[in-house]
């Protein structure tokens, strides 16, 4: 394989993993404080693309900005979740299996709210306006401002959401609602305003990452939902409950899909057009050989484990 | 007058209104024009024209039958095929057994009429798809008509003549991994080899994938390794062309090379980023759209849907209007029979002038007049220009300078 190609693939896994672990360290997040695998997240990455995109419209924008609208929106969509469907749902002791359902029935409305304004303000496969440029370049390796921005942003909010989990509050009372919800209300921890700002938190991030993905592609309705399968194995790699795990799952996950069909593509000449059943066969191997994922695999950070 | 007379005059007086107004529909026959469309989805927007189309053409096919004093209406019953194979199987059921439609206008992409035509087949459905052009649809005997837009067996042998007028050596194409892009990918490869063409290497990529850059470096690094003059040919979607693009812009290999890209392709939109228009132009990126022609029903349609709808109508919606009217034409002949419309149908296409080109079938109910414009991006970006045009009838390719 050419060492250029080789090195693209690596870098498009460091760019694809930081944008993957930033999406699934949400899922993780709601997983283990709601107990909800949260399909609506998917929207959550689209809406913030899209609170992106309108606001790169708007002028001569700086990214960071652009960033914290994306963030903003995205936190917004998901308190609104919250407080429109799972809080009722949780209200009246919804089973599991309904808070799933109405995970999906959220994301499904959301969209097909995106798909109607998309069509109104013709917002279809749009790219958020920021020039793309090079900002470093060899025989071998392109870098853009695309993946400075996108690969820092990431590495920064993960280790600032690592760190507001492990030494703040805010953190200490999440960690409480998910080793046992019954126990945090009885020491007096306010539940209800936790969960907000996790929703918050949760929608903050996918927000963000939906900002950088559309950044690095170009967005539409179905941002979020085409990336959902990555990020959900790349979730369920980290056992859906170990911070590291979910982080290291995300580079996996993207290492399998640019790297490995990268190889596998020019020594077995297997098609790309079978790129995305490299996260489902993940899944199911995982399930299969190791469902708890790379949970145990960290000593440290085990406070989210059950 | 009391009270109990005035109720019963006022019952005499309903039956009378009730009865007539039961004797008006009675005496209307109403045909339903089944509307499968991708109303969902990348390709939404089209789904919503082409439906406006469809409308715009059902309005006034009934005012000119009131007008004649016909008792036939048409009306219309939608479904959205969300873009999937899958959805367009449910929507033309969903249409059949609600409706009792028999007749229904779409799917749009050939994806959607694969997977719907089963059932129509079944069924004795007939399902007239307007824009469909992908090779694997070219089945003779079945209840799909193509008949506007040209299969994409003459357009493939349109990019065939101009990767070879344009000098190239060798092809790279990256497709889509669906019939249309198989299908013309497999068609390209076969004309251009052919025609005396040398190697062609092909990549596919999924349908709705999220990034495209992995795929963007395996092309650049086989053109480089083919050497020459090597061209690249895009059979994608307009997101898909977008994300090819990000990747093509900081790419040395990819942003050097001659493109052809699938009159997907050929939308301004793709313009609007300079970086992408650069490269496009650069690229002298060209691709072959069918039938940039017009008939003097041209201006008339677009006059009359600007009026009604408020904005002009948008690509490709004329085939719907011409589908929809073949449709309604061949049922005003037969009445709502699939069977009997199958039958009828491409005798009254080939009579019919269209809105942009003469319908005329072939053996596999697919349109037989393929002629295509060349289009390739102006030197500063800013726009497509018509180059040339190819008549696929007569395997001809004539430049415009």
């Amino acid at each position: 394989m050419p060492p250029s190609l080789l090195m693209n693939s690596i870098v498009n896994t460091i760019q694809v993993g930081s944008l993957y672990a930033l999406m699934a360290l949400g899922i993780t997040l709601t997983f283990s404080v709601m107990k909800l695998p949260n399909f609506a997240h998917a929207e959550y990455i689209t809406v913030g693309a899209y609170a992106a995109l309108i606001v790169s419209q708007s002028g001569d924008i700086h990214p960071m900005m652009i960033l914290t609208a994306a963030c903003a929106v995205g936190a917004l969509t998901a308190l609104a979740s919250h407080q429109m469907v799972f809080k009722p749902l949780e209200k009246q002791k919804a089973s599991f299996y309904t808070l799933l359902l109405a995970s999906f029935a959220f994301g499904l409305i959301v969209r097909y709210i995106l798909y109607i304004i998309a069509d109104q303000f013709s917002l279809f496969e749009t790219r958020i306006r920021i020039p793309l440029e090079i900002v470093y370049r060899s025989q071998t390796i392109i870098l853009t401002n695309i993946f400075m921005w996108a690969v820092p942003t990431s590495v920064l909010l993960v280790i600032l959401l690592t760190l507001l989990l492990n030494y703040t509050p805010l953190g200490r009372e999440m960690r409480a609602l998910a080793n046992n919800i019954s126990l945090a209300r009885v020491i007096g921890i306010a539940v209800e305003q936790v969960k907000r700002n996790t929703w918050l938190l949760v929608g903050g991030l996918a927000g963000v990452a939906g900002a950088l993905w559309g950044l690095s592609t170009s967005v539409s309705p179905l941002t979020g939902w085409v990336a959902i399968l990555s990020v959900f194995a790349a979730a369920i790699l980290g056992g859906l409950s170990s911070f590291p795990g979910t982080i290291l799952g995300a580079y996996v996950v993207a290492f399998s899909e640019n790297t490995v069909m990268q190889f596998l593509n020019f020594y077995l000449d297997v098609d790309f057009g079978l790129k995305p059943a490299i996260p489902f066969m993940m899944i199911i191997l995982v399930l299969l050989i190791r469902p708890q994922g790379f949970t145990n695999f960290f000593s440290w950070n085990r406070d989210f484990q059950r | 007058m009391n009270r109990k007379m005035i109720f019963v005059c006022l019952i005499a007086v309903m039956a009378t209104v009730f009865g007539m107004s039961a004797q008006a529909q009675d005496d209307t026959e109403t045909y339903i024009l089944g509307v499968a469309q991708p109303f969902t989805g990348s390709l939404g927007t089209f789904g919503e024209d082409f439906a406006r189309g469809i409308e715009l053409a059902a309005m006034q096919m009934n005012g000119e039958l009131e007008a004649a004093g016909s008792i036939v209406r048409f009306e219309i019953a939608s479904a959205d095929t969300e873009q999937t194979p899958e959805g367009a199987a449910r929507a033309v059921q969903t249409i059949v057994q609600t409706t009792g439609a028999q007749v229904i206008v779409g799917p749009l992409t050939t994806s959607e009429v694969l997977g719907a035509k089963q059932f129509a087949d079944e069924n004795g459905v007939v399902l007239v798809a307007p824009a469909s052009s992908g090779t694997a649809a070219s089945i003779p005997n079945d209840s799909i008509f193509r008949v506007i837009q040209a299969p994409d067996v003459f357009s493939s042998k349109a990019y065939s003549r101009l990767a070879h007028d344009r000098g190239h050596e060798n092809m790279v194409v990256l497709h889509i991994d669906d019939p249309f892009g198989n299908g013309m990918a497999e068609e390209f490869a076969a004309n251009y080899q052919a025609a005396g063409g040398g190697e062609v290497a092909m990549f596919s990529y999924a349908p709705d994938a999220a990034d495209l850059s992995s795929e963007a470096a395996a092309v650049s690094a086989e053109i480089a390794s083919l050497g020459g003059n090597t061209g690249f040919f895009c059979i994608c979607f307009l997101g898909d062309g977008q994300r090819l693009l990000q990747a093509a812009q900081v790419d040395p290999i990819l942003s050097a090379v001659g493109w052809m890209g699938a009159e997907n392709m050929a939308n301004d939109q793709l313009l609007e980023d300079p970086g992408h228009a650069q490269v496009l132009a650069a690229a002298q990126f060209v691709s072959v759209s069918f039938a940039d022609t017009s008939t003097p029903l041209t201006p008339l349609f677009i006059a009359d849907f600007t009026e009604v709808f408020g904005d002009p109508p948008g690509p490709f919606t004329s085939n719907a209007f011409d589908a929809a009217n073949i449709a309604m034409l061949t049922m005003l002949a037969v009445g709502n029979d699939g069977n009997a419309v199958k039958s009828m149908l491409p005798f009254v296409a080939s009579h019919y002038i269209g809105t942009s080109v003469q319908a005329f079938l072939d053996e596999n109910g697919d349109q037989a007049i393929a002629i295509f414009g060349i289009r390739q991006v102006k030197a500063d970006g800013a726009a497509f220009e018509q180059i040339g045009e190819y008549n696929g009838s007569s395997d001809t390719l004539v430049y415009s300078n």
